[in-house]
């Protein structure tokens, strides 16, 4: 039992709460001081003034005075409950989840806590936990739907399909007496949510009925029209589901999948090529402006047949100056018929119009000869066709024809690349960018030749053109901000290998920071989606966070960042192991050039601080910007990575970067190659085994297995007598099994 | 290229996007926010002819629209609003910018009832403005000073969708008068490609809808918008 309050304290008690809502902090430390006056061991007051403290930025002494309040008010949920709020602020759910629970023991009524329970719950993915939450929820107002509809969620997380929709049939069946507006979102989103349970139990036919009679009001036309062509597909009822997916295909015509279902339903063979192409026709005659129906058939047609709708559909692409043909195409080059045709009708293209036009081809006609001069340009500049000199001789007499345009330049700029050089492409590519400096994807582009020439600097300063002005600290805090991976990593390579170690470092962590962020996201949708009923989305949502970090962006940069720290941890054991004068040197040059980029990014951090501070005095005080109060807990106490480049046990550091890639792309061979490398080197021979294992179910013959096959086994022979036996025999009879056996 | 409604696993591709080719950038938060608000709304065209390198490649985003309701309609009339849309440079002249709209429109009356549709461009945007006059319809609202962040004015611009409505009774119609006899090839959205060449040409009637907000928002979204620049 909290301790009662006179009238008076009571009603001041509400103020501190109010004022914490209201983001008032210092009002409500005034108010409580008040109360703590009279009542110095008010252990509710206490709470509420630990969760003020916390609120900004004090956390050390939040969790202090709340625990202090906790042992004098053991049986107050206000305690526990801002107990666990403060560790739910930490990100230490699972003592936030037991604070909770306590709290709940002691006031087992209360919707609030229950909720924040509920909320933890699902967001450390306890389905059961969250299930048994959201159904004491159920029986305390079992009017409200959302409470339901998370009981199913539940059921539905863990797996358990038939229960999720025997709890959203138990919610409709006591509404039975109303009937809900037609314009009701959350019932129509309800109805649909549970008819995708139907059909993932792979009971089809219900689903159909149940779409058809239950969800035929629902709002959502597009999914009502797919899931109906999908369920009749599946159920074998082919030509309503070829009627299906016409209609599909009349809503949105740009959309292949659509095209492939309603060949499969009208059951036309793989092989039959002019029935297909019939279907394609169909709709490019009927949609004259739909990609799709006109490009779709080179994937499958050959020979003659392909030429001549290739030709068609290049002559149309050229005539319109599409710049994004070749992109378009290239797929079609794992046939290598496909691969000598198409640049073959673009020669052909440029010879007929020639011919056509003689000398007068001028002015707005030549629009067609550029895009296939543009196209041949790409084609020679592509891996799988490369002939660079031949690329930059279409390039030039693209550029000739249209010396203003941006799309050329970049893929002169991009064949310099390929060529290797990278100061060339650089010039080149921000010469592209004058052409149109109000585009900032040309800017971005240019930036990025910029740090892949190692022109960091630049590169920021060509990015400061876009970023947002009134960041305080630049265009780097604003890139950071905006949550820019792309150039964080470009960044943080290109540091790299202009060996400052400290600022690569700084951007990966950086990288690997905002995924953070990204899974805390999802925290508060946890309750937003309940009440806006999009629950289908939501499940999407939770099952997309389940894998976020599987996103290439972690991958490049987590396995950078693993590299990196390998690498200081052979310097270091280089040079620790006294090996004469020349590792001796080697570290003496290291350590004036670790020097020198400290110095460096102090100097640079410096002039950030200098420019910004100039900045904030120049912003001309009538423009609405919000003054930002300046939140504490925001502060970089590393802003350049030294701290981070210190560290002794760079190993260690890796590991928080190569559990998630271990864990998330385990079918990536480079995290396999990278995972070994540490492990190896950490004397965990079995999980290197097992790393190397896996790159070897992936790819055996990649140079880099039989390498690290080797290097085990020699590793494993100077070590054997240390190991334990049983560890002896699983590494002998496995390593039998590894290629060199 | 594909056009198809957004899905969660999209959202970093098309923050990248959106990084990559405009001024105006948001947290991954708010993307998130759209789609779990108006998951109908978004679209994104995706260029799937890339060869995966691995099995964890995403399919790379080329175009997108961002779109959502406004939430507390100053007007009182339901609306949606358009709160970005790009497609990359290189995937220019395919007229992929006009394929997302009209997706988006449609779904804004089919699913939210909206009555028209707002949204704002810089006014030196001249191949936006003409997508969005000529090409999609829209009408010059007024002109907000200083709306960017670096000072630019921005148009607004609205475009009304009662043909939209329109399509869609005379399809339900066309269902109902089929009714009984055969319900096959019931076209939803017959027009979707063509349509908006002259959205004034009927008379609309009048539709009951239900405006502001029935249901709580709450901090999330205050947070989210203000946290966003406020550029469209």
């Amino acid at each position: 039992m909290p301790q009662p309050l006179s009238t008076r304290e009571a009603n001041l008690f509400r103020t501190v709460i109010r004022n914490y809502e209201d983001k008032q902090y210092k009002r409500g430390l005034k108010s409580a001081e008040q109360i703590l006056k009279k009542h110095p061991k008010h252990g509710d007051t206490m709470s509420m003034k630990a969760l003020i403290m916390n609120a900004q930025g004090k956390t050390q002494e939040a969790f202090a005075l709340a625990k202090e309040a906790v042992s004098i008010d053991m049986k107050s949920h206000i305690c526990w409950h801002v107990y666990g709020i403060l560790y739910r602020s930490e990100k230490n759910f699972e003592e936030a989840i037991k604070a909770y629970k306590f709290a709940l023991r002691l006031e087992p009524e209360s919707p609030q806590i229950q909720r924040d329970l509920a909320t933890l719950q699902i967001h450390v993915r306890d389905f059961q936990g969250y299930t048994q939450t959201r159904l004491a929820m159920v029986k305390a107002r079992p009017q409200i739907r959302q409470h339901w509809t998370g009981v199913a969620i539940g059921h539905h997380l863990e797996g358990d399909l038939e229960q999720a929709e025997n709890v959203l049939t138990a919610y409709e069946k006591s509404l039975s007496s109303q009937t809900p507006l037609k314009t009701d979102i959350e019932n129509s989103e309800a109805l649909l949510y549970k008819n995708s349970i139907i059909a993932e139990r792979g009971d089809i036919q219900r689903a159909l009925d149940h779409l058809e009679k239950d969800c035929k009001n629902c709002l959502d036309r597009l999914a009502i029209l797919e899931l109906r062509a999908r369920y009749l597909g599946e159920l074998g009822r082919k030509e309503e589901a070829a009627n299906a997916y016409r209609a599909l295909i009349d809503r949105n015509p740009d959309h292949p999948a659509y095209y492939k279902s309603l060949i499969e339903v009208l059951d036309i063979t793989s092989g039959d090529e002019a029935a297909k192409k019939a279907i394609y026709d169909e709709y490019a005659t009927k949609y004259p402006r739909s990609d799709a129906a006109r490009r779709l058939p080179l994937e499958f047609l050959t020979g003659d047949d392909f030429r001549a709708v290739a030709k068609t559909y290049l002559t149309l692409m050229f005539d319109k100056g599409v710049p994004s043909t070749f992109a378009n195409l290239k797929y079609l080059y794992s046939d290598s018929y496909k691969k000598e045709a198409l640049p073959a009708l673009a020669e052909e293209y440029i010879q007929e119009r020639k011919d056509r036009l003689g000398e007068q081809a001028n002015g707005d006609s030549s629009k067609g000869e550029g895009a296939a001069l543009y196209f041949l340009a790409q084609h020679y500049n592509y891996h799988q066709s490369r002939d660079l000199a031949k690329a930059l001789e279409y390039v030039e007499g693209a550029i000739q024809l249209d010396p203003k345009s941006v799309d050329f330049q970049m893929t002169k700029a991009r064949i310099f690349k390929h060529q290797g050089d990278l100061e060339r492409a650089a010039a080149a590519m921000d010469q592209a960018r004058l052409l149109d400096t109000r585009d900032r994807y040309i800017n971005s582009k240019a930036a990025k030749y910029q740090l892949r020439n190692n022109e960091n600097e630049k590169a920021l300063t060509t990015l400061g053109l876009f970023t947002r002005a009134e960041t305080v600290g630049g265009p780097l805090a604003d890139l950071i901000d905006m949550q820019a991976i792309w150039f964080l990593t470009e960044d943080g390579e290109a540091w790299q290998r202009r060996g400052n170690t400290a600022l690569a470092l700084k951007r990966y962590h950086t990288v690997y920071n905002i995924f953070d962020i990204w899974q805390e996201d999802q925290f508060d949708f946890h309750t937003f989606s309940l009440r806006k009923g999009q629950i289908r989305a939501y499940i999407d949502m939770v099952r997309w966070e389940d894998k976020l970090r599987e996103h290439p962006f972690y991958f490049r940069a987590a396995l950078d960042a693993v590299n990196l720290y390998l690498g200081m941890f052979d310097k270091a054991q280089a040079t620790s192991g006294a090996n004469g004068t020349e590792s001796k040197e080697a570290n003496g040059a290291e350590e004036a050039e670790k020097k020198k980029a400290a110095k460096k990014a102090r100097k640079e951090a410096q002039k950030a601080e200098r420019e910004a501070a100039e900045r904030a005095a120049k912003q001309d005080p009538n423009k609405p910007h919000k003054a930002k109060e300046e939140d504490p807990k925001k502060k970089d106490d590393d802003p350049n990575g030294l701290k981070l480049a210190a560290t002794e046990t760079p190993l260690l550091d890796a590991m928080k970067f190569l559990d998630f890639l271990l864990q998330f792309s385990p079918r990536n061979i480079a995290g396999q190659l990278a995972g070994f490398e540490v492990f190896i080197r950490t004397g965990k021979y079995l999980l290197a085994l097992r790393c190397l294992k896996a790159a070897t179910a992936l790819d055996k013959d990649h140079p880099k297995v039989l390498e690290q096959a080797n290097k085990l086994r020699k590793t494993i022979d100077e070590v054997l007598d240390s190991l334990s036996p049983k560890t002896q025999e699983v590494i002998k009879s496995e390593l039998a099994t590894v290629p060199g056996a | 290229m594909d056009i198809r409604v957004l899905r969660a696993s999209d959202i970093p591709l098309i923050q990248h996007a959106n990084l990559e080719n405009l001024p105006e950038n948001y947290f991954l938060k708010y993307y998130l926010y759209h789609a779990l608000t108006w998951p109908q709304l978004s679209y994104v065209a995706v260029d799937v002819s890339r060869p995966k390198k691995t099995p964890y490649d995403q399919p790379k985003i080329v175009g997108y629209v961002l779109a959502k309701m406004e939430e507390e309609p100053t007007d009182g009339v339901q609306h949606g609003h358009i709160t970005s849309l790009s497609v990359m440079r290189t995937h220019r002249r395919l007229g992929i910018a006009e394929k997302l709209m009209r997706q988006s429109q449609l779904a804004m009356v089919e699913t939210f009832g909206a009555q028209y549709v707002s949204l704002h461009v810089r006014v030196s945007n001249e191949a936006a403005i003409h997508l969005y006059r000529t090409t999609l319809g829209f009408k010059t609202e007024k002109t907000e000073a200083k709306y960017y962040a670096d000072g630019e004015d921005a148009f607004c611009m609205k475009l009304d969708l009662g043909f939209i409505r329109e399509q869609i009774r005379d399809a339900e119609e066309g269902e109902k008068t089929a009714e009984g006899k055969d319900t096959e090839g019931i076209d939803e959205g017959e027009a979707v490609g063509d349509v908006g060449r002259d959205p004034a040409k009927k008379e609309e009637k009048k539709f009951k809808v239900r405006v502001g907000k029935a249901l709580g928002v709450g901090e999330l979204v205050e947070r989210v918008e203000t946290a966003a620049s406020k550029a469209s």
